[in-house]
């Protein structure tokens, strides 16, 4: 009888992005991802920007400013502001957990089962709320201030 | 539900038979449940009187074996240890766990599982290895000792943990959750000396530093072993070990063997009347 | 015991970031943050205030080194991501020159503008 060769059952790119019925964190983990990526390409428009119109003078320039003063880029500017809040807060999240600080000891498991990130989910929280305040006060800075 | 009411919930069971189908498909089949009814028993209810080519492992019953690790709802569980009841919904799509590879149905290929597992030599390592092979004294290890390595000795290898992990899903390469935890189980082991061998195979692009800490392994582990825990306390012991900062553990002293022979506690009287 | 590095300085530069970043970002938006408070200064994004800064060396050197550790953090973080999808130990080393690469010619060419700017 020949051999059935198992077929092949991964996820994929989509077992980051869908996350279903877990928890906080692997939304946070997704996010994070995104985050990443979307500073990752502003930065590579911002040194366009600060390099080649910067170097042709001061018209291009005060007229690169003109157009960026534009509202609707505003909301961009809002978008990477919290974007970089969000990757850096949780980020520093990341760097105490994953260098196992922050996650208390190993306990014997005994139903119903409680996992370290879930009983450091108050600072987490914490984290979190932090972000969520700085979103807001950034928004009436650059929306509301700047309309 | 009543104690002895039962409702009719419907199961829609991924099936994929090689021999026969290009793809995996759905099959609904009417189950009539009651309360304390698992998803197990609606699932050997099928095969005994629906469908007898229904395929699925299973062995002990009560989430010990690790066998019957199943997708139900888009969420890994056993199939033994959940009641259909907790759903609260008269519909339950049934699929194998992801991340593996399907033989049958809802068998999943566990060898390349098993493989990993074995690649981080799961024993005690001994620098001496005729002491490790006939070992002849006992070694002592404290209860302080014991309790930072013990939650994580209680894995069934069900693969419950590697189907929940966001970067096995892309990274074919990745060595899982469920060995990098006993990896950190066996390297904390105060008996064991084997740290520098098994640190090539965890401190790789492909090893640990591929877990950014979704935390969805410890979610879903049936037997709540954390091994999110397990992996960032070993990443505490990599970087400490790379940048050579940090305790190094006290290993575990050795005890002589005992020198009498009789044992302490007397052979008990026999209770049965003229037995000898 | 190299991805340990690797990975340690992605921590190191992480936090870095968090620090160069707050400052430059309070800097740009300082007409903004002092309004707030009824002290008026120029713009920071205005021809003036560039042509102010350009000449002196603490602003040059800031940039490059926010630049510097940028680009680590962000480059290796998508190389992190890449090494997720690829299956091959040879793509994985094309993938991971193709970055070095890019980000060496990305690093030229923005901190030439500082520097030239700053001997002009």
């Amino acid at each position: 009888m020949k051999r059935i060769q198992p077929r092949q059952n991964y996820l994929g790119a989509t077992g980051w992005l869908w996350a279903g019925n877990y928890k906080i964190e692997r939304y946070l983990y997704i996010l994070h991802r995104i985050t990443g990526l979307g500073i990752l390409l502003f930065l590579l428009l911002h040194l366009i920007m600060t390099t080649v119109f910067r170097i042709q003078g001061q018209d291009v320039w005060e007229a690169t400013m003109r157009i960026l003063h534009n509202p609707w880029f505003k909301i961009g500017e809002y978008l990477v502001a919290v974007a970089f809040v969000y990757h850096g807060l949780n980020g520093l999240r990341l760097i105490i957990q994953e260098l196992g600080f922050a996650l208390g000891r190993p306990t014997p498991p005994i139903y119903p089962y409680r996992d370290s990130l879930r009983k450091k989910r108050p600072w987490t929280m914490l984290i979190i709320a932090i972000i969520v305040i700085l979103a807001l006060v950034f928004f009436y800075d650059f929306i509301v201030g700047g309309w | 539900m009543e104690k002895h009411e039962t409702e009719l919930i419907t199961f829609k069971v991924q099936r994929y038979d090689p021999e026969k189908d290009n793809e995996p498909h759905f099959r609904e089949f009417t189950v009539p449940s009651s309360r304390g009814m698992t998803v197990l028993d609606g699932l050997i209810y099928i095969k005994e009187n629906l469908d007898g080519s229904l395929a699925f492992r299973t062995s002990c019953r009560m989430a010990i074996c690790g066998s019957c690790g199943m997708l139900i709802n888009n969420y890994p569980h056993l199939a033994c240890h959940t009641q259909i009841e907790e759903f609260r919904s008269n519909t339950l799509t049934i699929k194998p766990l992801p991340n593996l590879p399907i033989i049958k149905d809802l068998v999943v290929d566990l060898i390349p599982f098993f493989d990993t597992h074995k690649a981080i030599k799961p024993y005690i390592l001994r620098h001496d290895a005729e002491e490790m092979e006939n070992p002849t004294t006992e070694f002592a290890q404290s209860p302080q000792a014991l309790e930072t390595l013990l939650q994580f000795t209680y894995c069934v290898k069900c693969g419950i943990c590697i189907s929940a992990c966001p970067t096995s899903a892309s990274d074919k390469l990745f060595v899982g959750p469920q060995a990098l935890a006993q990896c950190y189980r066996y390297c904390a082991d105060t008996r064991d000396e084997g740290e520098q061998e098994r640190f090539p195979i965890v401190d790789t692009d492909h090893g640990v530093w591929h877990c950014h800490l979704a935390g969805a392994c410890s979610e879903a582990c049936p037997k709540g072993l954390d091994p999110a825990l397990a992996i960032q306390l070993l990443k505490r012991r990599v970087v400490s070990r790379a940048i050579r900062l940090g305790r190094k553990q006290q290993p575990s002293s050795k005890v002589p063997p005992p020198t009498q022979t009789k044992p302490k506690v007397p052979f008990p009287e026999f209770t049965v009347k003229g037995a000898k | 015991m190299r991805n340990t590095y690797l990975w340690f300085v992605q921590l190191v530069t992480g936090v870095l970031i968090a620090v160069l970043l707050s400052i430059h970002m309070v800097l740009m938006h300082l007409d903004a943050i002092l309004g707030f408070f009824g002290i008026n200064v120029n713009d920071p994004t205005s021809w003036h205030s560039m042509i102010q800064r350009s000449n002196q060396a603490i602003w040059a050197s800031l940039y490059i080194a926010l630049l510097v550790v940028v680009l680590y953090h962000a480059l290796n973080g998508l190389r992190n991501i890449i090494l997720e999808l690829t299956p091959s130990v040879r793509t994985e080393r094309i993938v991971t020159w193709a970055i070095i690469v890019f980000g060496i010619i990305v690093f030229v060419w923005s901190s030439y503008v500082p520097i030239a700017l700053l001997y002009a």
